[in-house]
């Protein structure tokens, strides 16, 4: 499996790309280069994504996320900056090689799904093979395949329109699969779903990630779906990277205001889990009497419902059943309500 | 403001290239007219209603069942109307035009979607091809060219390439891009990705920029009849020429059972080739009940081409199909088969003397054919040896201006007429009026207008430039430019209701014998001295045909003669020209005896 890694990965739009990253590199702002006409897309973006993992890139629109998306797989050259896959340097390869690349190793999935509408389901799935040069049995064999694993099976002969969007987004999905990509880009894919089918969906794709292995970069403007998918999560705001951490990390240590405001729409009761909240294995909850305990990986949601019924604090067991630490009810209250300061008296409190 | 001169630049290039690059419009010109003959001969083959079943298969596999059946009803109605031969000539215009135009207009549109800039550039090049009005580009076309098909394919070609480019462009831009990022996301390769994703989304704007083409092809038909291109084109052209409704009607009704035909067509072809067509066609299919659905009914791909493959072999089976195309009789006599062409304009002492000849020729074995040619077109097809002579050239003063500019590349042949009047003529019941000078201060009565005839003719320039000034008219009337025909209808819908009219008229013609008109007189000699109906010859063909020339040259007819001639052939009516000169024949033994014998 490979490591995917972005290097000081700078894109500029407009004339003389060169000449506007010393700029940025040298400290203007992103106003100042726009009022020449030119346009800082990403603006010095490092990170690097673990085989198997699945890293979000989480903005707003025009935050850049999708530029630099599609730096990953050579769609848009970098103006600066490396883009290392597989111990490649993307940035390096001639236009055929990357052809190859893209027709291999990464495989990528769309907003608007982008399935041809000539082709039908079948022929959808298998395009990436067909491109690759496969015969037509083989990619037939291996694209059904690839969409009865994204649970279309018996879909093969219809055509794109007459798919609801989550079925569209399906065959997406299994066109991206059937190529046997290591990489997968998946381009704010669910943005364009009901929020049913996008929750369907993001379980659909944990459980593919899960049983496939695939290493996946997942665009998304909804802090939600990031914290749900992401083991690892980038934010970006104007182009550039303004914080990088697991989802955890930028509830409870949003690293400036711009994150923290975000973080507030967020569900924490289903981002934020046990372990987040738990304080020593020695703080009173006694192991013995029997009362239900909760997993470190348990969300805070379930963890409420636990604690609404145990009369002291919930323990939290390791996987061997070891006690690792117990939960409060008022430090489960205060996590969810983001308030960390300690109770006062009623006086103080209204005021 | 100096005087640009963009003009003299156009001529003086027109002539450069034709000095210089004759070789490649030679080139051209003879790959079109393989193609066209080639085309025309296996359209002309099958018997016209064999043909028009086939036509009817294929719309029956395209359409359905109701187109099938209005397509034979159409075109048995061409056949029937006597006009099925011009109309294949037609339809072998168009297509040579629209196969070429497409071979062109496609891969440029390709271009200028892939490249902002070449679009750009294009622009304004394709603006001017589809604005300028076609009649001045078709005469350098004949210099180029020659009269016949090819300047009009040419003309069609030019006319209807913009369309062509910018439903390719649109078609090619208006796929979502989403779609090419994503079949380049998948490592597709700029050229495959024009094939398999590009094109066949782009097809149904392509297919309606094919019919475009093929509709504007159409509609410059009559214009490239105008320059000897033949079939309906020419049918129409000549209907104008002869005020002749009725053939004008057929003629036109025809193009238009073509032109719908060819739309139908191209658009049930539109939606059958592009994938996503076909199934919107299949749905709305599925859906019809009733009588919708037999008249819908369309047959497997199968059955059509057995339907096409029986009707083909019954073709051979009862030999319908024409020979090679050699001419049956001709071979004996002097002629031995030679081919001659003679150039006309359709005016009436130009259709007498020209069918006259043809018959004379054909007699003595020669095989003629006669172009019916608009007046510049004419000259340069003679001044480029296209056209062998012609025999109604007003000499030397209606059409001085044209013997100035091609008079040393042509051979005049000398007089068989003369001498001849243009002059302005009014009613009989216009009872003041009885010399130019009486129209001084009655241009109300006349609402200042004197109608005119063809602006090309000599005689409007003559008109315009000296009588009136002679007259001191100038001002008080305006000298109104229009056809013969629009002059004839003009001065018939005036007498009809007794109103004031002057128009441009020339002796000898039969509106004399059929209106009761006066010329009027020209004291003051504006008109110049009369002119001698001349016949001219290309360079060369007194060498070539010798004694032709020599019957040319000592050819005459008088005045009782001509008229005798044009009321035979004004009665006998529409394409009975040749018939008509027979039976005048017949009547004038003389004529042919005195004509056609080497002295």
């Amino acid at each position: 499996m490979s490591t995917l890694q972005a290097e000081h990965v700078y894109k500029v739009f407009g004339r003389r790309p060169g000449a506007a990253v010393r700029a940025l590199r040298d400290g203007a702002s992103r106003e100042e280069l726009r009022a020449d006409g030119v346009t800082a897309a990403v603006i010095d973006a490092s990170f690097r994504v673990e085989p198997g993992e699945i890293f979000v890139i989480m903005g707003l629109s025009g935050s850049g996320k999708s530029t630099l998306l599609r730096m990953l797989n050579g769609l848009l050259e970098p103006t600066e900056g490396r883009i290392l896959f597989d111990g490649r340097d993307l940035t390096a390869l001639s236009r055929r090689e990357l052809r190859h690349v893209r027709s291999t190793k990464i495989s990528m999935v769309f907003q608007h799904f982008a399935l041809f509408p000539h082709r039908s389901v079948l022929e959808n799935a298998a395009y990436g093979l067909e491109v690759q040069g496969v015969d037509r049995a083989d990619r037939e064999r291996r694209a059904a395949e690839a969409l009865e694993l994204c649970g279309l099976s018996g879909w093969q002969d219809s055509w794109p329109d007459e798919l609801s969007g989550g079925m569209q987004q399906r065959v997406g999905l299994a066109r991206a699969l059937a190529t046997d990509a290591d990489l997968l880009l998946m381009d704010e894919s669910f943005s364009a779903l009901d929020p049913l089918i996008r929750r369907d969906m993001q379980d659909q794709l944990l459980e593919l990630q899960k049983t496939l292995g695939k290493t996946i970069v997942f665009i998304t403007h909804d802090l939600n779906e990031a914290m749900r998918l992401g083991d690892g999560i980038a934010v970006m705001r104007d182009g550039r990277i303004v914080q990088q951490g697991t989802a955890e990390d930028i509830l409870t240590r949003p690293a400036d205001d711009y994150v923290a405001s975000f973080v507030q729409d967020v569900d924490r009761s289903r981002v934020l889990t046990a372990d987040a909240v738990m304080t020593g294995p020695d703080t009173g909850a006694g192991c013995s009497c029997g009362c239900p305990t909760v997993t470190a990986d348990t969300p805070l949601a379930d963890l409420c419902a636990v604690s609404a019924r145990v009369p002291h604090p919930v323990a939290v067991t390791g996987t061997d059943g070891v006690v690792v630490g117990t939960v409060a009810q008022d430090r489960l209250v205060a996590f969810i309500g983001d308030e960390h300061r300690a109770p006062v008296r009623c006086e103080e409190a209204a005021a | 403001m100096p005087r640009l001169n963009p003009g003299a630049w156009a001529d003086s290039a027109v002539d450069f290239l034709q000095r210089h690059l004759s070789w490649l419009f030679d080139a051209v010109s003879a790959v079109v007219t393989g193609l066209y003959d080639g085309i025309h001969a296996v359209l002309s083959a099958p018997a016209p209603l064999l043909l028009a079943g086939l036509l009817a298969v294929a719309a029956w596999w395209l359409r359905g069942l109701l187109a099938a059946v209005l397509a034979f009803a159409g075109l048995a109605l061409v056949d029937s109307v006597g006009l099925w031969g011009d109309a294949m000539a037609t339809l072998s215009l168009v297509l040579v035009a629209t196969l070429a135009t497409l071979v062109i207009a496609v891969p440029i549109g390709i271009q200028a979607a892939r490249s902002p800039r070449l679009g750009a550039a294009l622009r304004p090049v394709l603006d001017f091809m589809q604005t300028m009005p076609a009649m001045v580009y078709l005469i350098p076309g004949v210099v180029f060219f020659g009269i016949g098909v090819v300047p009009g394919i040419i003309a069609t070609i030019v006319f209807a390439l913009p369309p062509g480019v910018r439903m390719t462009e649109l078609g090619i831009r208006q796929v979502d891009p989403e779609l090419v990022e994503a079949a380049d996301a998948f490592g597709t390769t700029p050229r495959k990705t024009l094939l398999r994703v590009q094109l066949p989304l782009a097809l149904p704007t392509v297919m309606a920029g094919v019919n475009q083409v093929i509709m504007l092809g159409l509609s410059m038909v009559v214009i490239a009849g105008m320059v000897g291109g033949g079939g309906l084109g020419g049918a129409v052209y000549k209907a104008i020429g002869n005020v002749d409704i009725g053939l004008g009607f057929e003629a036109g009704l025809s193009i238009v059972i073509l032109a719908m035909y060819l739309d139908r067509m191209t658009a049930a072809l539109g939606r059958q080739v592009s994938p996503t067509g076909r199934r919107t066609l299949a749905r709305a299919r599925s859906a019809a009940t009733g009588a919708a659905r037999l008249w819908q009914h369309r047959p497997q791909p199968a059955y059509a081409v057995t339907a096409a493959t029986v009707l083909a072999l019954l073709a051979g089976g009862l030999h319908t199909f024409g020979g090679a195309g050699t001419g049956t009789a001709a071979a004996a006599g002097p002629g031995k088969g030679r081919t001659l062409t003679i150039g006309y304009i359709p005016w009436d002492e130009g259709i007498a003397s020209t069918y006259l000849w043809k018959e004379l020729l054909e007699r003595r074995g020669f095989r003629v054919e006669a172009r019916q040619l608009e007046l510049g077109a004419l000259f340069t097809g003679l001044a480029g040896g296209r056209v062998d002579f012609q025999t109604d050239a007003w000499l030397p003063v209606t059409q001085a201006s044209y013997w100035e500019k091609y008079g040393n590349r042509i051979d005049d042949l000398g007089a068989w007429y003369g001498p001849t009047s243009v002059e302005l003529t009014v009613p009989s019941y216009m009872k003041d009026v009885r010399s130019l000078a009486d129209l001084k201060g009655k241009g109300d009565r006349f609402k200042g207008r004197i109608i005119g005839i063809e602006p090309s003719a000599g005689a409007m320039g003559i008109l315009k430039e000296r009588v009136l000034k002679e007259y001191g008219l100038e001002g008080e009337y305006e000298v109104v430019d229009g056809s013969t025909p629009g002059m004839l209808a003009e001065l018939q819908r005036a007498q009809a209701k007794q109103e004031p009219v002057v128009v441009t008229l020339w002796s000898p013609h039969w509106a004399y014998a059929s209106y009761d008109l006066r010329k009027l007189e020209d004291p003051r000699k504006a008109w110049g001295r009369g002119d001698g109906i001349h016949t001219l010859a290309r360079k060369g063909f007194a060498e070539d045909e010798p004694e032709v020339a020599a019957w040319l040259r000592s050819f005459k007819l008088d005045e009782k003669q001509l008229t005798g001639l044009e009321a035979k052939i004004q009665a006998g009516g529409k394409g009975k020209e040749q018939e008509a000169v027979r039976a005048w024949l017949a009547e004038h033994p003389e004529v042919a005896e005195a004509a056609t014998t080497t002295a």
